[in-house]
C-alpha cells in the first residue's frame, strides 16, 4: 500500500471539515470524524487527562460542537461503565436533550453518512450484547438501505454499545436519532440537496459500505490506489453479511482482545495516531477495537527483512504489516528498547483479503529511564546506523505523529537543503566556480605523478579567493595586556579583538537560557515527561536543555604565513586567562530560575566536569615548532607571568593534575595521538578540562578519520582554535576536519557536510561554495600581506623585497656539454612524441629534464662521481671485490664469483640499473661490498645511523666507508674534489656572496637548491674560499635542525646557509637572513614563494633581496614560461582535456 | 606538502602490480587513497587454505619504503601466525623490513606463510598450541574456516 501522504492525515486531524462545502466535506467528515472521535474516545478511556490536548488538534471551528461532544463523551464513558442497559437509556435521554443542538446542517451530513450504520452493527457484536438481538438488527437494516429508510435504522442505534462507539460515529447516531425524531419530512428535505450522491448510492444499493470506503476515498484524493478493485471487494461483501455476522459472533465471543491498555508507570505516552496498515492474510480475522500485537524484525535480519513490522491478534495470528514509512522509524526505536508500540484496530474490512487497508490506532510510549538516567548526556534511539544517513527515527516519529516542536531549531536541514535560507552572500559565484576545476583535475591527473603533487596543493591565490581574504576587515582593535612584551601591529590587535569576542561567545547567562540553534524542543503527550530535545542535524536527543553555551567558541585564524599568528595567539593567551570550562561553573553558581531542566543539567555537568582537572591552554603543534613556540612564549611574555610546560619527550608525567597546573601546555600531535591511542578518553590530555586548545598548523588534522584528528576533537575545552595558513590544502574535506574539531554544528556532522557541501561541491554546484563561505565568515579570520586596512594601506608593511633574475651565460665547455645532453634527450623525446606515448613515458621524460636541469646547475651533477680513480678499471674492481671477500673471511655472505663478474660486466656495458629502493635509475649509484647497487642517497637514508647500516638486499652490515662509487664507462667521469671547476652558475653565486661579505653589512644569505647533491658540490668552493656556512636539509633530525637554525641566527662567522628547497616545510623562521638565492627554478612557483616567505616575514628588518638564477638558452629559461602557464592553469580556466594537451605542449615547449 | 605527493616508487610498483600481477595475488589501490590497497590472495595449493580467497588490506605508510607496509587479513583465517584481527606475524613486516622489499615481495611472503605456518613463532597462542598438539585437527579446522569464510567471497 502506498502510505498516505502526510497532508492527508494532517488534513484529517486539523480540519474536520464541518465548515466546508457540503458534498465533498461529507466524506471528509465521516472519515475524519471517525478518526477524531476514535481518538477522543480512546484517550478518554485510557487517560482522561489526554482529552484536552487531543481535542485541541481539532480545529477551532469544531470546538463549539465538541463541547457538546465532550459531554456526550463523558456520558458515553459513564454509560459504558454502567452497562449496556443503562447506557441505552441514558443515551436516549441524551439524544432527546440534544435534539435541538444538532444543527440541521449537521444532520444533513450525518444523514448522508448514515450508511455506515449497517456496517457498524455488523461489527459491534464483539462488544458483547445479546446474540439474539443482532440478527434482528441486521435483518431490519438490510432491507432498509436500498429504500433509504433512515428512520428504520434508528431503533438499532441504542442497542450498540456506546463503549465502543467513537465520538463521531456516535454523532452520527445522534443524527439518526434526530432525524428519526423529526420524521420523514426532514428526511425528504435532506434527500434533495443530496441528489446526485443519493442517486449513486441508491444505484449501487450498497450504501452500507460507505464508512469503510470513506477514509480510502479521502486518501485517494491524492494517492491513486487501486480504488476500483478495493471497492469491488467491499461491494461484494454485504450480501453475505448476515451469515457472517452470526458466525463471527460465535467465533469471536470471549476471544477478542480489546481491553484498554493499562497505564504503565514505566512508559510515558509519546503520542497516538492512526496508521493505515496492510493486510497480509485473508479471512475474518479482525474486528474493530481488537488489540494487535507488533512483531519486530530481529536486529540481525537480512537486508530486505529488516523493515518488516508484522502485527497479529491473539486469536488469529498474523494479520498484516505496518507501512514502510512507519516501520523505518519504529524499528530502530523499538530495537533501542526505549520505545514501545501498542495498537488496536479501528477499522478493517470484516473479511480481509490480501493487501487491504486496515486502520490501526497506534500509541507510542517512551521509557521513563531516558528522563531519569543522568549518566548519559544524550542518546540516539537508533542503534547502529550508517554514517551517511540523515534520517533520524525519533525525529521521523515526531513528524509522523505531527508532534511539532514547541521550540524549533533556528535552522533546519530542510531549509538548508532547499536553500531557502538566505545566506547573505555577495554574488561571487564566479570566483567560486573557478575553484571547482581543481577538484576535477585532481582526479584526472593521477598518471602524472611529478606535477600532480604541485597541482594538488591549492595555491595561495585560489585560497584567497575561496576564503575571501582580500576583503577589508573593519574590526576593532584590542590593546594587548602589559604582560605581552612585544608591540602588536594594528591588524594583530584586530585579531586579538576578534579572537576575544569569539571566545566570549554569547553572554554566558543569556546563552544558558537560549536553546542551541540546532536543537528543537518537543513535548510528548504524557504529562509526567519533561521536554525532549532533538538535534535536527545529528538526530541526537536529550532531556537536558541544550544551551547555546555548547556552541563552538573559537575559530580558525588563517592569516597567511608570516603575519604572526603565533604572537597573536600568545597575546590572546595572556589577555584571556582561564581554567577549565567556565560555562559549567558559572552555571552552577548562577540562579537560573527557569525550568528544572536547567537545574538537572547543572547537576549533571557538575558531576562530569568536576572530576576533571581544570587546565589552561593546550597548544598542539608539529614537533618542528615545539621549540619555536616555547621560545616565543618565553620571549614575548613577561617573566613569571605565565607558566609554560612542555609535555614531550621520554620522561613524561602521566598525571593530568600536573599538566593542568600550568597556564600553557605545549605538546605535539604525535604525543597527543599516542596518548589517545593508548588511553582514549582517559588519556592525560582528555582527563583535563581545558580552557583553550590551540592547534598550530591545524591542517595537520586535515584527515578527519585519522586518530590524530579524533584525538584533537575529543579534547574537552571551552575554546578551540585552529591556526593555519592553509585551512584547505588539497581537498574540501580538510576543512571538514577543522570544523569537527571546532565543534561547529551542524557541519561537524559528516552526513550533513557530505550532503550539503561535499557532494554538491564535487558536482560543481556553486552553492556549495557559497554555503562554505557563509559558514566560514564568522569563524575564520584570514588576512594576507596584501590585505588593506581601513585607510587602504597594507596591514603589514614589511621591508620591500627585491627580486631579480640573474641570467648566467654558460661557458663554452659547459655549453657543449649541455648541448650534447640536450640533443640526446631530444631524440628520445621526439621518439615518444612520434609514438604518441608522451604521457605514458612521463616519468622518463621528467628524468631527461631532470638531467638537463641539473646540468644547468653544474655538469658534475650529471656526471658520475668517482671517489677515487682507483676502481675505474673494472677489472681492478672485480679483483678488489674478490680479494676483500677472501680476506675478510668473516661470517659475511660472500657474493659468488659468477655474480660479481656479472655485476662488473653489467657496469662495463654501461647498464644503468634501477635502484631497488626508489625504483628509478640510480642517481649516483654505489656498489656495496656484497656487490649490490643502489642510489647512494637511498641507501644512506635507509640506515638508522649515518655511518653504517644493513644492505637492503642481503642485510649484510655495511660501513659508509666501504661503499664504492659505481664506476661507469661514462666519459664524463670525474672526481669532483680533485677536478673541481666552477660552473657559470656557481661562479655567479660565489661572486654575489663575496660582494655581500665585502660590503661588511653583516647580512646573511640562504642558498636554496632542490638537489642536495648540488648543495654537496657547493660546499667544495665555499670551503676552499673559506666562507663559513651551515647546512639544513631533510636529513637532519629535529634536534640538529633546531641547533642549526639557532646557530645561524646567532653566529657571526657562518653567514651562509645551504638549504634544500623542500626541507623544513612548515613555519620556519629564517629572518636572520636577508639574501635569498634560488639556484634552480622549480615547476611550481608556489614552492619558491614559500621559500621566500620564510625570510620575508615579520621580524625581517632589512630589504629582502632575492636572486633567482637562470641559465640562458636552456631548459631553465623555458621553465619560466611553463611556470607562467601553470599559474593560469591553476587559476582553473582549463578543462581536463585541455590540461592533458597543455601538458604535452608544455613538454614540447621545453624541448624546443 | 610532502604528504600529498605519491613517491614515484609507489606509482611504479602499482603499475607493475597491475600489469604483471603475481600468480594467485591481486592488489589494486583504492581510488581515493593510492596508498591503500585491496589485496586478494588465493590459498596456496596443498595447503589447508587451498580453494580459499583471502582478502587483505595493505597500507603504505608515509615513510614507505623506509618503513614496512601495514598488512592485515580481512578474511577470517585459522593460522598460527595470524590473529583474529587479521594481524600477521611476519618478520619482514616488522624488524626485518628492508626498503628493497616491495609490495609484491611482501604479498608473496604472506602467500608463502600460508603454505608454511610457523607455530613456533605464534601470534595466536591458541591456534599455535592446537597446531603443535594436534596438527591434523588444526589443519582440518583451517580447512573448515577456509570453506566457511574464504570461499566464494
Amino acid at each position: 500500500m502506498e502510505p498516505k501522504p502526510m497532508d492527508d492525515i494532517d488534513g484529517t486531524l486539523q480540519n474536520p471539515g464541518l465548515s466546508a462545502p457540503p458534498i465533498t466535506v461529507k466524506r471528509t467528515v465521516t472519515s475524519t470524524g471517525a478518526r477524531i472521535t476514535t481518538q477522543i474516545k480512546e484517550d478518554g478511556s485510557e487517560d482522561s487527562e489526554e482529552v484536552k490536548p487531543v481535542k485541541s488538534l481539532v480545529g477551532d471551528e469544531v470546538e463549539d460542537k465538541v463541547v457538546v461532544s465532550e459531554n456526550v463523551c463523558s456520558d458515553c464513558l459513564a454509560a459504558s461503565v454502567e452497562g449496556v442497559k443503562s447506557s441505552r437509556t441514558r443515551f436516549e435521554e441524551f439524544i432527546k436533550a440534544n435534539k435541538k443542538i444538532v444543527s440541521e446542517e449537521e444532520c444533513l451530513k450525518i444523514e448522508s453518512k448514515e450508511e455506515p450504520q449497517v456496517n457498524r452493527v455488523k461489527e459491534e457484536p464483539d462488544v458483547g450484547f445479546d446474540d439474539k438481538k443482532k440478527p434482528e438488527d441486521s435483518a431490519s437494516n438490510r432491507p432498509l438501505v436500498p429504500e433509504k429508510s433512515v428512520e428504520a435504522k434508528v431503533p438499532s442505534v441504542p442497542e450498540t454499545s456506546v463503549k465502543n462507539m467513537p465520538y463521531q460515529e456516535w454523532l452520527q447516531f445522534r443524527g439518526y436519532a434526530k432525524s428519526s425524531g423529526e420524521g420523514t419530512n426532514s428526511h425528504e428535505k435532506k434527500v434533495k440537496p443530496e441528489g446526485l450522491e443519493t442517486a449513486r448510492l441508491a444505484n449501487e444499493s450498497k450504501a452500507n459500505v460507505r464508512v469503510r470506503e470513506e477514509p480510502r476515498l479521502f486518501a485517494e484524493n491524492k494517492v491513486n490506489v487501486k480504488e476500483e478493485s478495493v471497492r469491488s471487494s467491499f461491494w461484494s461483501k454485504p450480501q453475505k453479511v448476515k451469515k457472517e455476522k452470526v458466525e463471527e459472533q460465535r467465533v469471536s465471543a470471549g476471544l477478542v482482545e480489546d481491553g484498554d491498555f493499562p497505564e504503565d508507570p514505566d512508559w510515558f505516552l509519546v503520542g497516538r495516531t492512526l496508521v493505515t496498515a496492510l493486510s497480509t492474510t485473508k479471512g475474518r480475522k479482525l474486528v474493530d477495537n481488537e488489540i494487535v500485537h507488533f512483531t519486530f524484525p530481529s536486529p540481525n535480519s537480512r537486508y530486505n527483512m529488516q523493515w518488516i513490522v508484522r502485527f497479529s491478534t491473539k486469536r488469529s495470528g498474523e494479520i498484516g504489516r505496518l507501512p514502510m514509512e512507519w516501520a523505518k522509524c519504529v524499528v530502530p526505536l523499538v530495537c533501542s528498547n526505549k520505545v514501545k508500540v501498542l495498537g488496536r484496530c479501528v477499522a478493517a474490512p470484516a473479511n480481509l483479503s490480501l493487501m487491504q487497508e486496515i486502520m490501526l490506532y497506534v500509541s507510542f510510549y517512551i521509557h521513563h529511564s531516558i528522563f531519569s538516567d543522568w549518566d548519559k548526556s544524550s542518546w540516539r534511539l537508533d542503534g547502529c546506523r550508517s554514517i551517511d544517513s540523515t534520517v533520524y527515527p525519533l525525529l521521523t516519529l515526531f513528524n509522523l505523529l505531527k508532534n511539532k516542536p514547541f521550540q524549533k531549531a533556528d535552522f533546519t536541514p530542510a531549509e538548508l537543503d532547499s536553500r531557502k535560507r538566505l545566506l547573505n552572500l555577495e554574488g561571487d559565484s564566479e570566483e567560486a566556480a573557478s575553484m571547482l576545476p581543481i577538484v576535477k583535475r585532481r582526479k584526472g591527473c593521477q598518471q602524472f605523478p611529478e606535477q600532480n603533487k604541485d597541482e594538488q596543493t591549492i595555491t595561495e591565490s585560489s585560497l584567497n579567493k575561496l576564503m575571501g581574504a582580500a576583503e577589508v576587515y573593519n574590526l576593532e582593535e584590542m590593546e594587548p595586556p602589559n604582560t605581552l612584551l612585544c608591540d602588536l601591529r594594528p591588524y594583530q590587535k584586530q585579531a586579538l579583538y576578534w579572537m576575544s569576542k569569539l571566545e566570549q561567545g554569547i553572554d554566558v547567562e543569556k546563552a544558558a537560557e537560549t536553546l542551541h540553534p540546532c536543537w528543537s524542543a518537543y513535548r510528548i503527550c504524557d504529562g509526567r515527561a519533561s521536554s525532549i530535545y532533538v538535534n535536527v542535524f545529528s538526530g541526537e536527543a536529550t532531556t537536558k536543555f541544550p544551551t547555546a553555551t555548547q556552541m563552538a567558541r573559537g575559530g580558525i585564524l588563517a592569516d597567511a604565513m608570516g603575519l604572526g599568528k603565533t604572537v597573536m595567539t600568545i597575546a590572546l593567551i595572556l589577555a584571556r586567562r582561564g581554567r577549565g570550562c567556565p560555562d559549567n561553573e558559572e552555571l552552577d553558581t548562577e540562579t537560573v530560575d527557569n525550568a528544572q531542566i536547567t537545574k538537572k543539567r547543572k547537576i549533571d555537568s557538575h558531576i562530569n566536569i568536576s572530576s576533571k582537572a581544570k587546565g589552561g591552554t593546550l597548544i598542539v603543534c608539529p614537533m618542528a615548532l615545539l621549540g619555536q613556540w616555547k621560545d616565543e612564549l618565553e620571549t614575548h611574555s613577561e617573566p613569571e607571568s605565565i607558566s609554560i610546560f612542555v609535555h614531550y619527550g621520554g620522561d613524561r608525567t602521566n598525571n593530568p593534575k600536573v599538566i593542568a597546573e600550568h597556564d600553557v601546555v605545549l605538546t605535539t600531535y604525535g604525543v597527543l595521538t599516542a596518548a589517545y591511542k593508548s588511553d582514549a578518553e582517559d588519556s592525560i590530555f582528555h582527563k583535563v578540562s581545558w580552557y583553550r586548545v590551540v592547534l598550530d598548523e591545524a591542517h595537520t588534522i586535515k584527515c578527519w578519520k585519522t586518530l590524530g584528528a579524533q584525538a584533537a576533537c575529543a579534547l574537552s575545552s571551552c575554546c578551540r582554535w585552529c591556526l593555519t595558513g592553509t585551512p584547505l590544502q588539497n581537498n574540501l574535506e580538510d576543512l571538514y576536519s577543522l570544523l569537527c574539531f571546532l565543534h561547529v554544528e551542524p557541519w561537524c556532522n559528516w552526513a550533513w557536510w557530505n550532503k550539503l557541501i561535499q557532494k554538491p561541491y564535487e558536482n560543481g554546484d556553486p552553492r556549495a561554495m557559497k554555503l562554505i563561505k557563509a559558514i566560514l565568515r564568522p569563524l575564520m579570520l584570514r588576512r594576507t600581506k596584501e590585505t588593506k586596512d581601513k585607510e587602504g594601506r597594507p596591514i603589514l608593511v614589511l621591508p620591500p623585497t627585491d627580486i631579480q633574475i640573474i641570467e648566467c651565460e654558460q661557458s663554452e665547455a659547459e655549453h657543449d656539454f649541455y648541448d650534447a645532453l640536450f640533443r640526446k634527450s631530444k631524440v628520445q623525446f621526439d621518439q615518444f612524441v612520434a609514438q604518441g606515448k608522451v604521457l605514458h613515458n612521463f616519468a622518463n621524460i621528467l628524468e631527461l629534464l631532470l638531467r638537463l636541469r641539473q646540468c644547468c646547475n653544474h655538469p658534475f651533477l650529471v656526471m658520475s662521481r668517482a671517489d677515487s680513480q682507483k676502481y675505474t678499471d673494472l677489472n681492478k674492481l672485480a679483483k678488489r671485490f674478490l680479494e676483500t671477500n677472501t680476506d675478510s673471511g668473516t661470517n659475511q655472505t660472500v657474493p659468488t664469483r659468477a655474480y660479481i663478474e656479472e655485476v662488473v660486466e653489467g657496469i662495463r656495458r654501461g647498464e644503468n640499473m634501477e635502484c631497488p629502493i626508489c625504483m628509478e635509475f640510480a642517481d649516483d649509484p654505489v656498489l656495496t661490498p656484497c656487490a649490490h647497487r643502489m642510489c647512494r642517497e637511498c641507501l644512506l637514508s635507509s640506515w638508522r645511523t649515518p655511518t653504517s647500516g644493513l644492505c637492503p638486499i642481503c642485510r649484510q652490515l655495511l660501513k659508509k666507508t666501504e661503499l664504492i662509487t659505481c664506476p661507469t664507462e661514462n666519459q664524463f667521469r670525474v672526481d669532483v674534489e680533485n677536478n673541481w671547476k666552477e660552473s657559470s652558475k656557481v661562479s655567479k653565486l660565489l661572486d654575489c656572496l663575496e660582494q655581500i661579505c665585502e660590503s661588511g653589512s653583516g647580512e646573511k644569505s640562504i642558498v636554496f637548491s632542490q638537489w642536495t647533491s648540488f648543495l654537496d658540490l657547493l660546499e667544495i668552493p665555499l670551503k676552499r674560499r673559506g666562507v663559513g656556512f651551515l647546512r639544513f636539509d631533510g636529513k637532519l633530525v629535529q634536534k640538529q635542525r633546531e641547533r642549526v637554525l639557532k646557530e645561524f641566527s646567532e653566529t657571526k662567522d657562518k653567514m651562509v646557509l645551504l638549504m634544500s628547497l623542500k626541507a623544513g616545510g612548515v613555519g620556519l623562521n629564517l629572518t636572520a637572513a636577508s639574501h635569498v638565492f634560488l639556484m634552480d627554478p622549480w615547476w611550481n612557483p608556489a614552492v619558491e614563494e614559500q621559500a621566500i616567505m620564510r625570510i620575508h616575514r615579520i621580524g625581517q628588518k632589512r630589504t629582502v633581496r632575492v636572486r633567482r638564477f637562470i641559465v640562458r638558452d636552456t631548459v631553465e629559461e623555458r621553465m619560466q614560461q611553463v611556470q607562467a602557464r601553470k599559474q593560469r592553469m591553476i587559476a582553473g580556466a582549463l578543462t581536463e582535456e585541455e590540461v592533458r594537451m597543455a601538458r604535452i605542449e608544455e613538454l614540447k615547449m621545453l624541448f624546443r | 606538502m610532502a604528504n600529498s605527493n605519491l613517491p614515484r616508487r609507489i606509482i611504479k610498483e602499482t603499475q607493475r602490480l597491475l600489469s604483471e600481477p603475481a600468480p594467485g595475488i591481486s592488489a589494486s589501490p583504492s581510488e581515493d587513497n593510492m596508498r591503500y590497497f585491496n589485496v586478494m590472495i588465493l590459498g596456496p595449493a596443498q595447503s589447508p587454505y587451498e580453494g580459499g580467497v583471502f582478502k587483505l588490506e595493505l597500507f603504505l605508510p608515509e615513510e614507505y619504503p623506509m618503513a614496512a607496509p601495514k598488512v592485515r587479513f580481512l578474511t577470517k583465517i585459522y593460522h598460527p601466525n595470524i590473529d583474529k584481527l587479521g594481524r600477521i606475524c611476519l618478520d619482514i613486516l616488522k624488524d626485518k623490513w628492508s626498503p628493497a622489499l616491495q609490495i609484491r615481495t611482501v604479498l608473496l611472503s604472506i602467500q608463502a606463510l600460508l603454505s608454511a605456518p610457523n607455530p613456533d613463532d605464534p601470534l595466536s597462542e591458541n591456534i599455535a598450541k592446537h597446531w603443535k598438539t594436534n596438527e591434523a585437527e588444526a589443519v582440518e579446522t583451517a580447512k573448515e574456516w577456509t570453506r566457511l569464510y574464504a570461499s566464494g567471497a
